[in-house]
């Protein structure tokens, strides 16, 4: 084991670039951890667009349309099935301890990594997830039952009508009926409303009242109702309290399409978090590159608004994604690069490959399992062995770690960031 | 295109931000955290205004695009786009266009724009006839007739005493530190005219960590005019501003500012929306620090004094739209943290809502307070009467929207350092 010559001049015990899932959690437990921790980040991450819930794994095989409820079970037949994916550098354990502590830090998310949840989508069909907000997790459709789906005109993307449709199309032993509302005041007459604006408009009481007695009328013989997630922002529990108890029933939240209100709820809890324990966090800024000398990072350098400013940590954490989340970049002659660190990534330089001819591929596109290759520290590789011992990859910028076919991306990004805790933890004692 | 491209070819520093457009893949981080857009629908929102309507710009037709007047040019969407589209620099120059098209720019927003020349009216001698006139509620009515400047807007007092004045007789009097080292002040308009008592506490601070302060010459750093959509005033005093000050960064100066938005310009907005592509531009942007910035560095190498008094005090903190911009972290909390005995709250906020000028102006009035209302009421909860933040248009948009006290960080340091209560 390496152990670090203590330095002076060092400023961060760990830097992780990238505020995405993948950084954001690992930077939170480094710094409960009592590390020194700086975030950059060019840009807020994906999980803003996303739903919200930690998807471990949803389905195996991955072009199987069941989706999986007790997904710990098809975890060996998954890593057997994706030698190369991220899941085969832990076990069981690992992989339920880093969902565990990821519970432990947000706090109010629901399940075990043992079983799925089956939550309908935006679309109408079944999402399975492991962890998920409790507003979210209630909408499970395996308890069956009937539903009240609860849409408004202004709010365009979410259809309450087409919701329900699919669902009742399914053969679930669920019936979904929907609603679609006119908004009361203060945004009544809104032709267009965002979810952020809507679910601050949930945190007046008055707004809620009025909406209370127009959904009751209706509400009756259904045992649940479901919302667009919108319930709230800053004050989402409180909003969840009042609607269940004026209700008398249970009420749910169905994730959006993006800007996505739960991925918001995420984001600024954990950006709280990180404050809370001392770490620090910028966004907007680009990391421009970094040294490696004798197998260690020893320095990074970041755009500020007028100069580059060089930042010194022990370790380093790589969680800048892939190619959707700017980690990789390419260009229209088939190359693929890390543009940090310039660590070799495994691609085929013939574009055509990249693809599949469906854009919804069950199979995945080659090019979402392009990224870096590590070992069992999660240090890069290349063909002689670690690239350098005190950078740790994560998330997306793994290789083979396609997040779309199996839905194991908020998995991959969620234990990895709890491993690199446990990695530096040994390093460093 | 792609990011490597944009790096290779020899673009202007415009070019680049037009071509960042097709950078965007619609995904909506930035829609998701504007903050205005979030509060209003006379805003469509970042990504409509900003990359998706730039596809459809021809700078040889009449600009439609009424919605962007509405964009308060805080720069959050361009802070969070994961994907380097400069939104907000995007818009800033889309809205030049919309008043150049239609050919005025209304009295109200030239005034604004002004900052200099209120405060040179204002300040000094006739502060009190100013303060009282603007204090006068029929008159704030009259004012929102003929202006359309809200009347409730926090319009900040004019101060009797100009910086400046303070600054030469205290200079005259043998009471300024000559040392060494040098650093040069960019005080800008607020200090100068309203808030004379945050350059006193930079240059207390300065002096007592061993720092000369020098004052340049130096006119408003342009960005209210900017913001106004009246380019060509701006670019006339960041000429102005540049010329002077790169004599001082030829000669080993650094610039150290403790307006958030006057060194951002300084630093940014000269060269990426004003496009002022000059060698002498470059090194007045590379030299220029925010005073926390620049103590905290000063701090990390340890050469800063850290003979702190214990002022046992949990006080909030907002960080300002445009502090976070400059991209170097939030150095104000990290060493206003040295001081003993104080903890430092940072509010979970994006912006205030006052956005420079955005909130004073009457049909947006009430769009900044609902922006603001979130950090208002965290800041009310914390029942402290004081409260930090570094940007002077959002302490009186704060003060106006808690009623607290509202303090640059560099005056907590003065106060601890036992320099005296600015």
């Amino acid at each position: 084991m390496i152990e670090y010559q203590k330095n002076d001049t060092m400023k961060y015990d760990t830097v992780v670039i990238g505020a995405g899932l993948a950084g954001l959690v690992t930077a939170c437990h480094l710094a409960q951890a009592n590390q020194k921790v700086l975030v950059i980040a060019n840009g807020a991450g994906a999980m803003l667009l996303a739903s919200g819930c930690i998807d471990m794994l949803g389905y195996h095989p991955t072009d199987s349309r069941e989706p999986l409820t007790a997904p710990l079970e098809k975890l060996d037949d998954f890593v057997a099935d994706h030698a190369a994916h991220p899941y085969h550098l832990f076990d069981k354990q690992q992989l339920e301890a880093g969902m565990v502590a990821f519970q432990q830090l947000v706090g109010d998310y629901a399940g075990t990594a043992a079983r799925n949840w089956l939550l309908p989508s935006t679309a109408g069909a079944i999402h399975p997830t492991c962890l998920a907000p409790s507003s979210l997790a209630q909408g499970d459709i395996q308890p069956g039952g009937s539903m009240l789906i609860v849409g408004f005109k202004a709010l365009r993307d979410f259809y309450p009508a087409l919701i329900a449709n699919n669902l009742n199309a399914q053969d679930l032993s669920l019936k979904a009926a929907a609603l679609t509302l006119d908004l009361p005041k203060p945004v009544a007459g809104k032709t267009n409303i965002t979810p952020i604006e809507l679910a601050k408009a949930f945190e007046q009481a008055s707004f809620r009242q009025t909406l209370i007695q127009t959904i009751k009328a209706q509400a009756d013989g259904h045992e649940r109702i479901g919302f667009p997630a919108v319930l709230g922002l800053h004050h989402h529990q409180e909003v969840m309290t009042d609607f269940q108890k004026q209700f008398g029933k249970p009420v749910f939240e169905i994730s959006t399409l993006p800007p996505s209100v739960p991925g918001r709820r995420l984001f600024e809890q954990l950006k709280q978090r990180l404050q809370q324990a001392g770490g620090r966090l910028i966004i907007g800024s680009k990391v421009m590159d970094g040294i490696i000398v004798d197998g260690q990072v020893t320095e990074i350098r970041m755009q500020t608004a007028n100069r580059l400013r060089p930042v010194r940590a022990q370790n380093y954490v790589l969680a800048t994604g892939g190619i959707y989340g700017g980690g990789l970049q390419t260009d229209d002659e088939g190359h693929v690069w890390e543009p940090i660190f310039n660590l070799p990534i495994e691609h085929t330089t013939n574009r055509h490959d990249w693809f599949e001819p469906k854009f919804v591929s069950s199979a995945g596109h080659p090019v979402s399992n392009y990224g870096v290759q590590v070992d069992g520290r999660l240090n890069p590789l290349n063909g002689d062995g670690p690239i350098a011992t005190n950078l740790f990859i994560v998330g997306s910028s793994l290789a083979h770690t396609d997040w779309v076919s199996g839905r194991t991306g908020d998995g991959v990004a969620v234990t990895t960031a709890y491993r690199v805790k446990e990695l530096i933890g040994i390093t460093t004692s | 295109m792609n990011r490597q491209h944009l790096d290779d070819i020899n673009l202007s520093i415009w070019e680049q931000v037009q071509n960042s457009a097709d950078l965007c893949v619609k995904c909506n981080i930035c829609t998701s955290l504007c903050p205005v857009s979030n509060v209003t629908d006379k805003f469509p929102g970042p990504k409509f205004v900003g990359p998706q309507a730039q596809r459809f710009r021809n700078p040889h037709e009449i600009s439609v695009d009424e919605s962007v007047d509405y964009c308060s040019g805080c720069g959050v969407c361009t802070l969070v786009c994961p994907h380097e589209v400069k939104v907000m620099e995007m818009n800033a120059k889309a809205r030049y266009k919309l008043y150049q098209d239609k050919k005025s720019i209304p009295l109200r927003n030239r005034l604004l724009g002004r900052s200099e020349l209120l405060g040179q009216v204002g300040s000094g001698l006739l502060a009190p006839l100013a303060n009282f006139t603007l204090n006068f509620g029929p008159m704030r009515l009259l004012v929102e007739a003929i202006l359309n400047i809200h009347r409730d807007a926090p319009l900040p007092p004019f101060s009797p005493k100009r910086f400046r004045s303070w600054f030469k007789q205290s200079q005259a009097r043998g009471e300024r530190l000559q040392a060494a080292k040098k650093v040069v002040y960019f005080h800008g308009c607020s200090t100068n005219y309203y808030e004379p008592q945050v350059g006193q506490a930079a240059v207390a601070v300065l002096e007592h960590n061993g720092y000369e302060v020098r004052i340049p010459k130096q006119v408003c750093c342009g960005l209210p005019m900017l913001s106004n959509a009246e380019f060509w005033a701006a670019r006339s005093n960041a000429h102005t501003n540049i010329k002077s000050l790169v004599e001082f960064v030829k000669a080993g100066f650094i610039i150290v500012g403790t307006s958030t938005s006057c060194i951002l310009s300084l630093k940014s907005d000269y060269r990426h929306i004003l496009d002022i592509d000059s060698e002498e531009a470059r090194l007045v942007a590379e030299n220029s620090y925010d005073i926390c910035e620049f103590l905290l560095e000063l701090a990390d190498t340890e050469t800063l004094k850290t003979d702190f008094q214990s002022l046992d005090d949990t006080l909030p903190y907002h960080s300002p739209c445009q502090l976070r911009a400059h991209n170097m972290g939030l150095p104000a909390i990290e060493l206003m943290e040295l001081i003993p005995g104080v903890t430092i709250q940072h509010m979970q906020a994006d912006c205030c809502g006052i956005a420079g000028t955005y909130g004073y102006k009457k049909e947006k009035y009430q769009i900044g307070m609902d922006v603001g209302e979130s950090l208002f009421n965290q800041v009310k909860a914390t029942g402290s009467e004081v409260a930090i933040c570094d940007s002077e248009t959002c302490r009186w948009q704060m003060q106006h929207g808690t009623g607290a006290k509202m303090i640059h960080p560099v005056q907590l340091l003065a106060k601890a350092y036992g320099l005296g209560d600015f």
